[in-house]
């Protein structure tokens, strides 16, 4: 009787549908976890990445906008419907190349064994510094995708719910660095809270980074330094301490 | 350039700024109330713990914004005669100590400065710096042929910053200029002088415009650019030996080494500035590195003033002081260090050329043979601060006699440190050249 009751209402019909999504998808990572790749997997990804290094490589050249998918199926060297199988859109493509730049952020940072040790404002330097250097060669494409996240209803949008798996997943990461930042008390417990806050700050450096034209994009360099110095410090003394 | 750093930096730096300006003023008042509650002992304890705390927020501020504002307090720390002994004791840590950037930061500068990263480019490099200074910090390698270099790496922006601090600077300083306390055009040479040390390839060039021209002076060593390893904002030197000063009186030297190393550098003083024309002009300790066996080292050639011809003879007039018996020879030097509208008679030129003449007459007189000045007498220093007093007073400000003053002073501080006897007058004229009338 209940569930007659839940069917009728949509919204119940909207929770009941999100719990089935997320009981398949929990059911298909555990599959992939338990399960090693197989060949057929293994090609599948090398495909993925012949066609980002394609599409990276055009966007350098002609911009996000100037390209098209059929350029982007023959420098890859596959039939154009192959690629929609893969990528729907342009925009997938780019969630991919954040897929992978977040996946490298991870693995490298888990095994600098020196970084892990050093205070707070090294670590989240040497963490976005690691960021920019990953999508340096590709500034024009950053810039346009950067501002097609802006569109609501973009993949790209921090909204989306496409972009939401890796925006949770940079995020836990942030998590844990603050959180052994908390357990050495070299800040207080600020809890979720700072992972948001170093979000958006990566944005804002991105945005900084992207205009900035000083040699060697010193100037991010001077800000990122200096606002990291000056945040911990904050945090530290727990206020203006005069 | 972007549009959110500059603002953002000026912003933090400008608030950095206003909480140390306001942290002074705040700790001042609270002394201000708490005085007559309080008799003559703990008033002069309160007052001088207060200066030694204020001196340390000063110091701790100071090296977080390096830059110009560091450069300033290394600079207010060799005026003795404005502060308390506890206020220059802790400004003098300014001199080799900013907070040093972290290995990451330091290596993301290297790269994107010379394009790879240390450990590609040098045999072995050594990650924790020697010395961080106010521009820059210095770290010890080996090249890859076996060479020991001191290297060099500057802060990333520094240059804006730079120019953020002087805008501020400007602001700050406008009720000076407008009393003629403070001059645009000693300002401007300032900020042209800190401006010319973030060129890492110019002070390339003055290292190598020294080593040729002081070859004549032996006991003198200077580091050889290593030019293929060097940029913009990265500068690789040999490594100078010898002891800064503080660590080179640990070791006890004789009054003979003493004595060497005083006039050593007496020699040099006067040798760049008689025949060379062109000062070694960042005369903190850390840049003199001295031997027992009597040689020096000088390093940090960032900031070089190159003298314009008119000054060397008109300086040598303060030696000479032939100005006394020669009004036209007056007029000409006042021309020349106060500028070509004030006027000779005016009360306050007169009062600073009253007060030079008093000072060079009573340590550096006429009399033959010349004496050698004790550099220990306290009271020589004393003298000298009050002259700095009297003319800073009566607005004694060329931007020329800026740079010379303070290598001046910066080597009678080393002088009196050293407890050395020197016979200056003989060395000055030594080198003297022949004195040219002063140029129109």
């Amino acid at each position: 009787m209940s569930i007659l009751i839940l069917f009728d209402n949509k919204l119940g019909s909207c929770l009941i549908m999100s719990v089935l999504i997320f009981m398949k998808r929990s059911r298909e990572e555990n599959k992939s976890k338990t399960k090693p790749k197989g060949k057929r997997d293994l090609n599948k990804e090398k495909t993925k990445e012949k066609i980002l290094a394609a599409a990276l490589e055009l966007f350098r050249r002609n911009g996000l906008d100037g390209t098209t998918t059929k350029q982007i199926s023959k420098k890859a060297g596959i039939a154009e419907g192959t690629l929609f199988n893969y990528f729907k859109t342009k925009e997938d493509l780019a969630l991919f190349f954040f897929q992978k730049e977040t996946h490298d952020l991870v693995r490298w940072y888990g095994k600098e064994t020196r970084l892990q040790r050093a205070p707070l404002p090294e670590k989240l330097f040497a963490i976005i510094h690691r960021q920019l250097e990953y999508i340096a060669p590709y500034e024009e494409f950053i810039g346009a995708v950067f501002f097609r996240s802006l569109q609501l209803h973009s993949k790209l949008s921090p909204l989306s719910l496409e972009s939401q798996e890796l925006r949770l997943k940079y995020l836990r990461f942030v998590r844990e660095v603050l959180a052994q930042a908390e357990e050495k008390q070299e800040i207080p417990r600020i809890g979720e809270l700072g992972a948001y806050a170093v979000g958006l700050f990566y944005i804002g450096i991105v945005m900084h980074w992207l205009h900035d034209t000083s040699r060697g994009k010193q100037k991010t360099l001077a800000l990122l330094d200096r606002s990291l110095s000056l945040a911990t410090g904050v945090l530290k003394k727990g206020a203006w301490d005069w | 350039m972007g549009l959110v750093s500059s603002r953002h930096n000026s912003i933090g730096r400008a608030t950095r700024l206003a909480q140390l300006g306001a942290g002074l003023a705040g700790s001042y008042l609270a002394y201000q109330l708490q005085r007559p509650f309080l008799n003559e002992r703990q008033n002069s304890e309160r007052r001088h713990a207060l200066g030694r705390k204020n001196a340390k927020q000063i110091r701790e501020d100071l090296q977080d914004l390096r830059g110009p504002i560091m450069k300033l307090g290394q600079a207010l720390s060799m005026q003795t005669h404005l502060f308390d002994s506890d206020v220059v004791e802790e400004l003098a840590g300014l001199q080799m100590q900013a907070p040093p950037m972290h290995g990451t930061l330091m290596r993301a500068q290297f790269k994107s400065a010379f394009g790879e990263n240390p450990e590609e480019v040098f045999g072995s490099f050594e990650p924790e710096p020697f010395a961080a200074a106010s521009l820059g910090q210095v770290h010890w390698a080996v090249t890859k042929r076996g060479e020991e270099v001191a290297v060099k790496i500057q802060y990333p922006a520094i240059r804006e910053a730079i120019e953020t601090d002087f805008r501020m600077l400007r602001a700050v300083g406008f009720a000076a200029r407008m009393t003629g306390h403070l001059q645009e055009s000693v300002v401007r040479e300032a900020e042209r002088g800190i401006l010319e040390e973030t060129d890492y390839l110019n002070e390339s060039r003055n290292i190598q415009y020294f080593a040729k021209h002081l070859a004549p002076l032996a006991f003198v060593r200077v580091p050889k650019v290593h030019s293929e390893l060097s940029c913009e904002q990265v500068l690789t030197m040999s490594r100078v030996r010898g002891l800064r000063m503080r660590e080179f009186l640990k070791t006890n030297p004789s009054q003979e080494v003493r004595d060497k190393i005083g006039i050593g550098l007496t020699r040099l003083f006067f040798f760049q500035l008689f025949r060379l024309q062109a000062l070694h002009a960042d005369p903190h300790p850390g840049n003199y590195l001295f031997d027992h066996d009597g040689s020096i080292g000088l390093v940090d050639f960032g900031c070089v003033k190159y003298l314009k011809p008119e000054v060397v003879p008109c300086y040598a007039q303060f030696w000479s002081r032939e100005w006394v018996h020669d009004t036209e020879l007056y007029a000409d030097i006042i021309r020349v260090v106060f500028g070509p509208n004030v006027s000779p008679a005016e009360p306050r030129v007169r009062r600073c050329m009253n007060e030079i003449r008093r000072f060079y007459d009573e340590f550096h007189p006429l009399t033959e043979p010349p004496t050698a000045l004790e550099l220990a007498d306290p009271k020589f220093m004393e003298r000298l601060n009050e002259l700095a007093k009297t003319l800073l007073k009566n607005k004694f400000l060329s931007p020329e006699f800026l740079f010379l003053s303070r290598t001046e002073s910066g080597m009678c501080n080393l002088l009196h440190a050293l407890q050395a006897r020197v016979p200056t007058t003989q060395i000055a004229r030594e080198w003297m050249p022949p004195i040219p009338r002063i140029k129109k």
